[in-house]
């Protein structure tokens, strides 16, 4: 099978580059391993920079709506976090003071939506809460297993019912001003965030939740959808097992599925992830990019691969494929003259130019994109 | 007697002053028990696990092998909720010397422990994770024990006989009258506040730091900090306990626990000042591994989940620079006959296997300065949760939990599971999906068992101690503290320090799957639960 560009990787950084490059009628196929980290997107895309419009643009094509705002987003742990573009479902504040009086609702029994975390965090900002539990007898047989009453679960159920929730929440609800829910709504269609907060008397901003993420899984299938929909070609679940590199050139690929059949193209584009992607593997002594070896920089000393500090940057999650300054991967030194290196594979090697996070997948995609399109290689 | 005045103060909370503080409340003292951290945080909380049959002690000392057999097979009476009576193999590999097992069968067998030469193929049959290439294996009666649960289950039969305890409370200095210790000044490390008790007698059961404590009475005990580092594979590779048949050394001990398998250790002498804060150096991890490798290969392959250390009570007795030929052995110390200071009792040295001994000498010496004849009954009198007999007598007790949860909670609390009886759906979901600890268990343990803060939690109910390291589950428990304690700001720090401490174990394994769950973990915390 003969593609112009095959993107190794289906989360934000291949989805970007494939719609991206579809748009532009190339023909694309992307091979996805299956879950990736839109499954725990926070709805906040970090470092975004100046491709704030441009990527809203993309999403709203894909029917993923956007705010774009500078501001601060309410966390689950209470905390706020600047923002300057967010998924719909996340409400941009100025300031911390973000009501007078919040109500916080949650579902009874469901433990990964922090409502007496928030509460306090708003409480010290001057907002007075008050924190409430709804269940629905559709929702009974969740507990039915001990770890069915998680946010997609929820969500799936929510897509049906979430005008009894609406309902339940107008009687619970006195003279509050803002009504918090978790991110458990609109898992399949967005619009039913729309629904709720008009049929609620007061505004509504929904709040995270423990991975899954609904809001990510929605936008990780709408972005799939709208590839698709272009004609990108979407190889779900499948792994690729080699590349075939020769003199920096990358000419196929061979998958798990496919067997002996391989995939051509002119371009290639490495979107496959962290560690946890394995787009990047450790063993004790070494970190590898472990489809083509490519090149990456990292202390010898193990010991200097991580911090004591839990919380402080790690410098493992630093490393990352060298690139020269058009994205291509170096491999013994040498650039892969038709391979991209895209996302977090990259780990914050290219910081400074693309950010990290979501801003680094969409932002590097786009770098990549407009070079295989400007088609001087 | 006054409110702070009592028969015994013992000072340390591992399962040394745990067991002591039973016995002395089962023959009827009014007892205080006083730790500066949380229960079995020391050597009781950070060795293998493992139900010491004796026969690794039987060639070098024949004294500490009787006392393991023996204490072996009262533990395995009186806390049968904590001990997993798998057995043990010591297999001896085409590099040991096969003559050694001869003399090895003799000296367990004349210390009283059942020890068995086994045909290496029918060995390999029974333990298939076995190294294939062993020319020689022995059967003995090893087990596995969970510390924790056996700490706790002392802990809360001596407050059930009426004992205090005080946990995060430090002992800063003693109170003398003349030549004899007659209290205890404390700092309360959560209230901040400071404290003074009253006893006839003050027994030191601190372990490695009972050195400090014995200086704080003005009596010197001289102490080897010997640690020893471990890790923890995420599966059950092996379901019998495998050691090497030869000469104690460096990773020859494979415990299976629970759903997981522990390989140890080493054995480094450290100062003095080094005993808190134990670090697992890359060095030891790899030879963890190589040596790990050598007793099942599968564990070159096995994800780890965790490194820690401990540092072993030993009592020098010589310059051996190792700490390996050191005696096992206990040290019960009366400061009176010895250094001249009335009052006040040391039990150090042993180890795990024979705290209850250790727990009877101390409080047979108490009780002798007392005047008080009672006789020992901690041998026959089985601890709170053990006497299961089957997991269907739990399960019956416990009918409307899923399956899963029954299993987890019976393997966890024995008969204490009953507690759980009556729990409705609510306190059924699941906090810890890979221990299966559900809400009710968590929150039982918080009402029950002096739980403040998410470590706590862990050392009771093994939140946080399965593949996941406390990614999901530290969030979901830290909301029911948080409920209980009604104190979201202590619950949000507490939440962090847990974290901080699972990764301490994490990193010193830090690649593959585990850096991976690492990411993941780092990931969520950082960027989607902003904490």
């Amino acid at each position: 099978m003969k593609f112009d560009t095959v993107i190794i990787g289906g989360g934000l950084a291949g989805l970007t580059a494939g719609i991206c490059l579809q748009e532009a009628g190339q023909k694309v196929a992307i091979v996805s391993a299956g879950q990736n980290a839109m499954y725990f997107f926070s709805g906040n895309f970090e470092s975004v920079g100046p491709a704030r419009e441009r990527i809203a643009a993309l999403f709203a094509a894909a029917g993923v709506r956007t705010n774009a705002a500078d501001g601060l987003q309410l966390m689950p742990m209470g905390s706020f976090r600047p923002a300057s573009l967010t998924l719909e479902d996340v409400t941009v504040y100025p300031e911390e003071h973000i009501a007078e009086k919040a109500l916080i609702v949650n579902f009874t029994g469901f433990h990964d939506f922090y409502g007496t975390f928030i509460a306090e965090a708003l409480e010290k900002a001057g907002t007075a809460c008050r924190i409430r539990f709804v269940r629905l007898a559709e929702m009974e047989h969740l507990r039915t297993s001990p770890s069915e009453m998680r946010s997609v679960n929820i969500a799936r159920l929510m897509d049906e019912h979430w005008e009894k929730v609406v309902a339940d929440i107008r009687v619970l609800h006195k003279d509050e001003d803002l009504i918090i829910l978790p991110q458990v709504f609109g898992l399949k269609d967005a619009s039913v965030l729309d629904k709720i907060r008009t049929a609620l008397p007061a505004r509504v901003s929904f709040v995270g939740t423990m991975p899954p993420s609904v809001p990510g899984i929605r936008t990780q299938m709408l972005l799939r959808h709208r590839f698709e929909l272009l004609g990108g070609m979407f190889l779900m679940g499948d792994t690729v097992t080699s590349g075939a590199l020769h003199e920096g050139v990358v000419s196929s690929i061979t998958t798990r599925n496919l067997d002996t059949a391989r995939l051509f193209a002119d371009h290639f584009i490495l979107a496959s992830g962290g560690y946890f992607s394995k787009g990047l593997a450790t063993s004790p002594t070494k970190v590898y990019e472990p489809l083509f070896g490519l090149d990456i920089d990292y202390p010898e000393n193990r010991s200097d691969w991580y911090r004591e500090d839990f919380f402080q940057d790690q410098p493992y999650m630093d490393f990352g494929v060298k690139t020269d300054d058009r994205l291509h991967p170096l491999k013994d030194g040498e650039p892969v003259k038709n391979l991209f290196a895209i996302g977090s594979v990259l780990g914050n090697t290219r910081k400074e130019e693309y950010g990290t996070a979501a801003g680094l997948a969409i932002r590097s995609a786009f770098a990549a994109v407009d070079i295989i399109k400007g088609g001087n290689l | 007697m006054k409110r702070n005045e009592y028969d015994v103060i013992i000072v340390g909370g591992g399962i040394t002053g745990a067991g002591t503080a039973r016995d002395c409340a089962m023959r009827g003292l009014k007892v205080l028990l006083i730790e500066r951290h949380d229960i079995a945080t020391g050597a009781t909380g950070r060795n293998h696990g493992l139900l010491h049959s004796g026969a690794r002690y039987a060639v070098t000392d024949q004294e500490s092998a009787n006392e393991c057999i023996r204490e072996n097979m009262i533990l395995r009476r009186i806390a049968s909720h904590c001990v997993d009576e798998t057995d043990g193999f010591f297999i001896t590999l085409p590099e040991d010397d096969l003559n050694y097992q001869a003399k090895f069968v003799e000296s367990c067998l004349a210390a009283g422990i059942n020890a068995e030469i086994v045909d290496p193929k029918e060995a390999l049959r029974m333990e298939p994770a076995m190294n294939p290439d062993i020319i020689g294996a022995v059967k003995v009666p090893d087990g596995s024990v969970d510390p924790f649960r056996l700490c706790a289950a002392n802990m809360v039969d001596a407050k059930l006989h009426g004992a205090q305890v005080l946990l995060y409370t430090e002992v800063t200095g003693f109170i003398k009258d003349g030549d004899r210790v007659v209290g205890v000044k404390t700092y309360n490390h959560q209230t901040h506040k400071s404290g003074q008790y009253y006893a006839h007698i003050t027994v030191n059961a601190a372990g490695i730091w009972g050195q400090h404590i014995a200086e704080l009475a003005g009596v010197k005990i001289g102490m080897f900090p010997a640690k020893g580092a471990l890790l923890i594979f995420a599966h059950r590779v092996n379901g019998i306990v495998i050691n090497r048949c030869r000469k104690p050394a460096n990773a020859d001990i494979l415990v299976p626990g629970d759903t997981v398998c522990i390989i140890g250790t080493t054995s480094t002498k450290i100062p003095f000042e080094e005993c808190d804060g134990v670090r697992v150096t890359p060095e030891e991890v790899n030879l963890l591994v190589e040596e790990g490798a050598k007793l099942a290969p599968a564990l070159a392959s096995t994800r780890i989940l965790r490194a820690y250390a401990g540092v072993r009570p030993l009592v020098s007795a010589d310059n051996d620079p190792s700490g390996r030929n050191i005696s096992r052995g206990i040290v019960c110390l009366d400061h009176e006959t010895r250094d001249g200071v009335k009052g006040f009792v040391s039990i150090t040295g042993g180890k795990l296997m024979t705290y209850r001994l250790m727990a009877e000498m101390a409080t047979d010496l108490v009780c002798r300065k007392l005047s008080v004849d009672k006789a020992c009954e901690t041998a026959d009198t089985p601890l709170p949760g053990a006497g299961v007999k089957s997991f269907r007598e739990v399960a019956e007790k416990i009918w409307e939990n899923p399956t899963t949860v029954q299993k987890a909670a019976a393997g966890r609390l024995g008969m204490g599971a009953a507690r759980l009886k009556g729990a409705d759906t609510m306190d059924q979901s699941l906090i810890c999906e890979c221990e299966e600890v559900s809400v009710g268990e968590i929150n039982s343990a918080i009402e029950r068992l002096d739980v403040s803060g998410l470590t706590d939690l862990r050392r009771r109910t093994r939140v946080g101690m399965g593949t996941c390291q406390g990614e999901l589950c530290g969030c979901r428990a830290a909301g029911l503290l948080a409920k209980a304690h009604g104190c979201t700001e202590r619950a949000r720090e507490d939440l962090k320090d847990f974290m901080t401490e699972r990764w301490k174990g994490m990193y010193p394994i830090g690649w593959g799957d585990a850096l991976r769950e690492a990411e993941y973990t780092q990931w969520v915390y950082k960027h989607v639960l902003g904490v």
